[in-house]
């Protein structure tokens, strides 16, 4: 095993965070992975409403800054490695990108994957017209007509954003929407948005680009005409990810009691748990309980008294740092742009990117990109610009 | 910031919203980030808008790239 932890946590959104935060207060020794960067889900939705109360809304990347700062603070250390596999038990092991870890307790808080409909064809359509981040690609659909399918708020919110830019928005609602009376008002209210109950997509159309979709209603099928795709159903949490806990069918972790699963030294928070709530208020109170539940299980092995700890456990050795430098060794005449491909990022760096070609009188400036917002760049890319450049201007945040 | 941990030099393009969230998660990396904040949003601009947050990022990229290329 390269590294042992009190507390590990897979996945740093909300829950995760709070997770972590609450066992590092305890003065437990924590670990937070997530292989793109802390933030989780809600990187990918501009604004919170009703956060922190009813009635208010709160930019995202405000609470998440606010969450991961909290967690720094507290001493929790972030991975960046990616969890392939936990392995429940009395002593739970993980596997990553890294190597194997061990853990006294692990807190499972990976949120869940991705919405897709399972049709024929989807994968190839992903980014094509078929998105899951509204404030991610949104404004490619500015004036045109696009499909959101799910029932519930996060659903509501997506279609929401969409209204804003495009020009009209459909819901298609398998079932009854399991929205909020306030997301639905406001749904009512946008003038640009129509849902449809009992809809469910049967084929999508398009060679190479989305141009629609097939839906089904009590009244038969019919066309619809879209370019933009957005489906929140058919998400899936970690079951596949952990061994020896119990999950419900959409791979969403049981609990005995809260955020207990029914191996002692395994808790989940969030999204990830069966039955949570699907909202910011809900993520922050599992996360704590989780948490706490971790220090509680883990505090009759460490004692209750006095704990001497390593100041610098996980901290990397200062001589590390050379291991992974590779760039500083190409000329000031080597500058590429690295954009995260949202809307407008690869202009805005093209502008800013021509400004200081000039300035510097470079004979060129080269470019690369990951292809959208929500993945994390390709190591290989990564290699290339570092090994190439001297300096890559980055569109991280916008 | 893994560009940086390579000893890259590179500037981060962020809006004014993602800088909290930027800031806190290079602060997890234990890195120091090169920062050039334009207002947000950047998606949905047309030609003109896009051009005015262009000539803000380009008038604070060009001094910090200056200075780090000064001091190298």
């Amino acid at each position: 095993m390269s590294s042992d932890w009190d507390v590990a946590v897979v996945g740093a959104g909300v829950a995760g965070l709070t997770a972590a935060r609450v066992a590092a207060q305890a003065g437990l020794r924590v670990v937070a992975y997530d292989r793109m960067a802390p933030g989780g889900q809600l990187v990918n939705l501009t604004a919170l409403h009703d956060v922190p109360g009813p009635g208010e809304v709160t930019p995202s990347a405000e609470l998440l800054g606010r969450l991961v700062a909290a967690a720094e603070a507290a001493g929790v250390t972030m991975s960046f490695a990616e969890v392939t596999r936990v392995h429940a038990g009395a002593s739970p092991r993980l596997e990553t990108s890294e190597g194997e870890v061990g853990a006294g307790a692990v807190v499972v808080a990976t949120g869940l994957s991705a919405g897709r409909l399972g049709l024929p064809g989807e994968e190839l359509l992903v980014g094509r017209g078929i998105s899951t981040c509204a404030g991610c690609d949104g404004p490619l659909f500015r004036g045109r007509a696009v499909a959101v399918v799910g029932d519930d708020d996060w659903t509501a919110e997506e279609a929401l954003e969409l209204a804003e830019v495009a020009a009209a928005v459909t819901v298609l609602v398998p079932g009854r929407p399991g929205w909020s009376a306030e997301r639905a008002a406001r749904l009512a209210a946008s003038g640009r948005i129509e849902v449809l109950t009992g809809a469910t997509v049967t084929a999508l159309r398009g060679e190479g680009v989305l141009s629609g979709v097939v839906v089904a209603t009590s009244g038969g099928e019919r066309e619809l005409a879209v370019d933009g795709l957005f489906p929140y159903v058919g998400r899936r949490g970690p079951g596949a990810l952990v061994d020896g806990v119990a999950t419900d069918e959409s791979g969403r972790v049981r609990t005995d009691d809260g955020v207990r699963t029914a191996v002692p030294t395994v808790f989940v928070a969030g999204d990830a748990r069966s039955g949570a709530p699907d909202s910011v208020p809900s993520a922050e109170a599992d996360g704590a309980a989780a948490g706490a539940a971790a220090v509680a299980a883990l505090r009759p092995a460490a004692g209750r008294g006095l704990r001497i700890v390593d100041p610098t456990f996980g901290v990397q050795p200062a001589g590390s740092a050379a291991e992974i430098l590779s760039g500083g060794t190409a000329e000031w005449t080597e500058v590429a742009l690295f954009s995260n491909s949202k809307p407008n990022a690869t202009e805005l760096l093209r502008g800013v990117g021509e400004r200081l070609q000039a300035h510097w009188e470079l004979p060129e400036i080269g470019f690369a990109s990951k292809p959208n917002a929500s993945a994390a760049a390709d190591k290989d890319v990564i290699d290339w610009l570092s090994q190439r450049y001297k300096m890559v201007l980055v569109a991280v945040g916008d | 910031m893994e560009l940086e941990k390579r000893g890259v030099v590179a500037p981060l393009l962020v809006t004014s919203t993602f800088l909290p969230l930027v800031e806190a998660q290079a602060k997890a990396r234990r890195v120091t980030p090169r920062v050039v904040v334009v207002p947000h949003p950047v998606g949905g601009l047309n030609e003109a808008e896009l051009a005015e947050r262009i000539e803000a990022a380009a008038g604070a990229l060009l001094p910090l790239a200056d200075e780090a290329r000064g001091s190298a």
